[in-house]
């Protein structure tokens, strides 16, 4: 260490130069130095810190972009056909065969055909993304709506002890009208259409969430830190944003992960038991083509939208479970 | 605790009387009340006047309105004797046109009009839709009606009052020699010499007020009935409550003796006679060489179970196995946090999670017929096998979703301060898991068995449906789609008593469990 030590006299410079005044900084001292935090740019270094979900986030985009992008381009009509003979419930080579001038215009119209043609000599393929789109959408602005109602309500829900009395008792009566009756009752009021299918199923919806972030938030409301912050004379509304907030976002995302999937699943339960909306949705492309599951040459009509049920739901449901993860702040080290 | 217990329940049946009126508001407030002739063949044949006044004798049938037709009301006068025959059928001649009424008409028009409008009613008169000037259309004859809207309040009263019902010696309006009870210990079903008590009334609704027989619970009654609405579409005048408990499939003979001593082999079950006035004397042959009085209405044995019997057999044999599989499994999954185990497990949860049931009950029905199991319910033709796919169907899910609660709450449990102070006591890993974690562990997922078992009896849509189950879970979605309000308020109600019941239930036995959880605020 000792030779280390640079002898000052040997590098011949005047005092002045050597040392330097450096004037206190009140403000500068409050800095802490650590390194640099963001939440939400460590939420994604942890995200993508898992190999499976570029993969699993790749699926998705890919899901989305057909859903939302193919329809702009495809040209679907789904009786373009009907008046063809022969057109009708088609294996993919037959579908091929059939559609075989098609294919040598243009080698991309072979792409209608790759799931072959359903009942009504539409094709499968465009089918499903149609119905992806109008499921999705649903799936989506279901959430959005529910979790913001939800969230909203739940707080003050969880924070308002006589709202709590209220809110307990309503939850608890509306739990028990079975949620079929409501929706169908909605269904059969207005004509079932994209948005009735929203307004009813977020009716009733935004309960069940409000119910679990109250529950949330009752169990964090009295920790020490939201005790001492109130002692400190921090108003209600900055607690809930600035201490609640940040705790609850990974149970918000973990909430939305779980939902998407349901809407999807109760969309399409909907419409198999027949109280679904008009539009060819996944649930009535599933519903209307029942009947081919188990007809021989027939079975791609009906596992196709399957399928893409399921895969859209599967995906959805990691891609937020995930993400849900990585927002708890516990795993960002 | 009685104390508590009693909150309880009033709570939960204040519940469930908002819950009905909900209901009641929204199907017969809500809903447009044109639907039920959506799929109705008559009518679109009935024009006129008549398409009217069969509008409201539907609409009164289903349960929306009060319609009382002007010859309704001359009836009633002429039985009340304030008329006789003669001016009954008079006056109930109205004109074509309101000016053409005779005077007799024009004054019981006149009280008719009155005596409704004071009671809340609208009074409609539409006069005759001529083709010619001597001919009246088709279907365009003079009417004159009176109706209103149930009132809620009205409706909801008769509804709750009338669920229970107490059989009365004075139900029989007529003469009876005899009124009374009477009670043999030799019931004459069985020949009258084999020992069987039985209550008998003579004057009541029902002959047998209690009796014994071979089945399930042996004892049986029909002092008491429940009924929670009649149905109109779904299953004409037959109460939810029977449609939801009678037996199906086709007759079950066996030899029956009748009360005239005629022994022949019958579906016949004499034990539900009920009383139907003046049956004898204006029956046939077939019913004067069988019965010997007005106990004449009985009910046919059936050989397979009641549409709740077929849920519940499918719903708690599903519901066993989920416990049987889904406990262990969570718990070794638990005990073996992000091992390969707990890896399979967790995909397998997210495949139920997220993948749409209906998707799944597919891929089970399209296995399990390609191994040869039967993939659709047979009244005529019952085996065993064919529970096997249903319950397959519900138990897989539910496995599922109890894996996923029993290992996040052993994960919860597994870092308390009390695992720490057992391990540290140096218990071996087993005896922490089997004895401290799992106890604690197993509390909400007892909380979940009562209604586990009471969810059993609703049954499941998509499951029965896919499986062609005569079961429970479907009624509800068929009355929606037949209008069927009666239906509907019934199903509603069942269900609501029930999720109330096993809430209260799921408590009590959480309490019996776990002593530490007391509903009375002295402990604490």
């Amino acid at each position: 260490m000792k030779q280390e030590l640079v002898n000052l006299e040997e590098l011949n410079m005047p005092e002045e130069e050597l040392f330097s005044r450096y004037d206190h900084d009140s403000l500068e001292s409050e800095k802490i130095t650590a390194p640099r935090y963001s939440y939400w740019h460590s939420v994604f270094r942890v995200f993508f810190r898992k190999k499976i979900n570029i993969v699993i986030l790749g699926l998705l985009l890919l899901v989305i972009l057909f859903a939302y992008i193919y329809p702009l381009i495809a040209n679907y009509d789904q009786f373009a056909y009907i008046m063809l003979p022969g057109s009708k419930h088609l294996t993919p080579a037959k579908a091929f065969a059939f559609h075989q001038d098609e294919i040598n215009n243009s080698w991309i119209e072979g792409i209608h055909w790759i799931l072959g043609a359903g009942q009504s000599g539409e094709s499968t393929f465009d089918a499903i993304w149609f119905g992806s789109r109008i499921s999705i959408s649903l799936a989506f602005i279901c959430a959005l709506i529910n979790m913001t109602i939800g969230v909203l309500i739940g707080a003050i829900w969880g924070f308002s002890k006589t709202v709590d009395i209220v809110m307990t008792e309503v939850y608890n009566i509306i739990g028990n009208v079975p949620y079929i009756l409501f929706i169908s009752v909605m269904v059969l009021i207005f004509s079932p259409t994209f948005w009735t299918m929203v307004f009813a199923m977020t009716v009733t919806g935004w309960l069940g969430i409000a119910y679990f972030i109250r529950t949330q938030i009752i169990i964090i409301r009295d920790r020490e830190y939201n005790l001492a912050s109130k002692c400190l004379g921090t108003s209600t509304p900055k607690i809930a944003v600035k201490n609640l907030l940040p705790f609850m976002t990974s149970v918000i995302v973990t909430l939305v992960a779980t939902e998407i999937p349901l809407y999807i699943g109760s969309e399409v339960f909907l419409s198999y038991i027949g109280m679904g909306m008009a539009d060819r949705s996944l649930g009535k492309l599933i519903y209307e083509a029942e009947n081919a599951m188990l007809t021989p040459g027939w079975q791609f009509e009906f596992w196709s939208p399957v399928a893409i049920a399921s895969i859209i739901a599967v995906v959805l449901y990691v891609v937020g479970q995930n993400l849900g993860d990585a927002s708890d702040p516990r795993t960002h080290m | 605790m009685a104390k508590y217990a009693l909150n309880r329940v009033l709570r939960g049946v204040l519940s469930i009387i908002i819950v009905v009126t909900i209901v009641m508001v929204l199907i017969y407030s809500l809903l447009d009340r044109n639907l039920i002739f959506a799929s109705d063949g008559k009518y679109s044949k009935v024009h006129n006047n008549d398409k009217e006044v069969y509008k409201y004798q539907r609409w009164e049938e289903f349960g929306y309105v009060d319609y009382v037709p002007f010859a309704d009301y001359l009836q009633e006068l002429n039985m009340k004797g304030e008329i006789d025959m003669d001016t009954r059928l008079e006056a109930a001649k109205i004109g074509r046109k309101e000016t053409a009424d005779s005077e007799l008409t024009k004054q019981y028009v006149q009280k008719f009009t009155e005596y409704y409008e004071s009671q809340g009613y609208t009074v409609k008169r539409l006069p005759a839709k001529m083709m010619s000037a001597k001919k009246v259309a088709d279907g365009g004859k003079q009417q004159l009606f009176a109706y209103r809207d149930k009132p809620l309040i009205s409706r909801l009263w008769t509804y709750f009052t009338s669920i229970i019902s107490v059989d009365r010696l004075s139900f029989a309006e007529e003469e009876i020699e005899d009124r009374g009870i009477k009670f043999t210990l030799h019931d004459p079903v069985y020949g009258g010499d084999k020992f069987a008590p039985a209550i008998i009334g003579n004057g009541t609704r029902f002959k047998y007020l209690l009796y014994t027989d071979s089945e399930f619970p042996f004892i049986h009654q029909n002092l008491i009935s429940i009924s929670l609405g009649k149905s109109y579409s779904v299953r004409q005048g037959i109460d939810v409550f029977d449609t939801m408990f009678d037996p199906q499939g086709s007759y079950k003979y066996t030899l029956t003796t009748f009360p005239t001593g005629l022994t022949e082999e019958s579906a016949d079950n004499l034990h539900s006679a009920s009383y139907v006035p003046g049956s004898i004397e204006s029956g046939t042959a077939v019913v004067k060489d069988r019965f010997n009085d007005n106990y004449t209405s009985v009910i046919n044995n059936k050989n397979a179970k009641s549409k709740v019997g077929f849920s519940f057999t499918i719903g708690i044999i599903a519901s066993f196995f989920s416990y049987l599989f889904g406990v262990p499994i969570g718990v070794i999954m638990a005990r073996k946090k992000d091992k390969l185990v707990d890896k399979i497990g967790t995909v397998y949860i997210i495949f139920i999670i997220a993948v749409p049931s209906l998707a799944y009950i597919f891929l089970f029905k399209a296995i399990g017929g390609a191994i040869g199991l039967p993939t659709t319910f047979d009244m005529e033709n019952m085996s065993w096998l064919m529970y096997v796919l249903p319950i397959v169907s519900l138990a897989l899910p539910s496995i599922a979703g109890l894996m996923k609660w029993i290992r996040r709450y052993m994960i919860d449990q597994m870092n308390s301060d009390y695992v720490k102070f057992a391990r540290s006591g140096g218990l071996s890993e087993r005896e922490i898991f089997s004895k401290h974690i799992l106890k604690n562990a197993a509390i909400p997922i007892i909380h979940g068995i009562p209604g586990t078992i009471l969810g059993a009896m609703t049954g499941a849509i998509v499951t029965e449906r896919v499986y062609v189950v005569p079961g429970a879970g479907n009624l509800l979605t068929e009355a929606i789609n037949r209008y069927d309000n009666g239906v509907i308020v019934g199903v509603t109600i069942f269900y609501a008593i029930l999720s109330v019941l096993s809430i209260i239930m799921g408590d009590i036995l959480m309490a019996i469990f776990d002593p530490r959880i007391s509903f009375t605020n002295k402990a604490r």
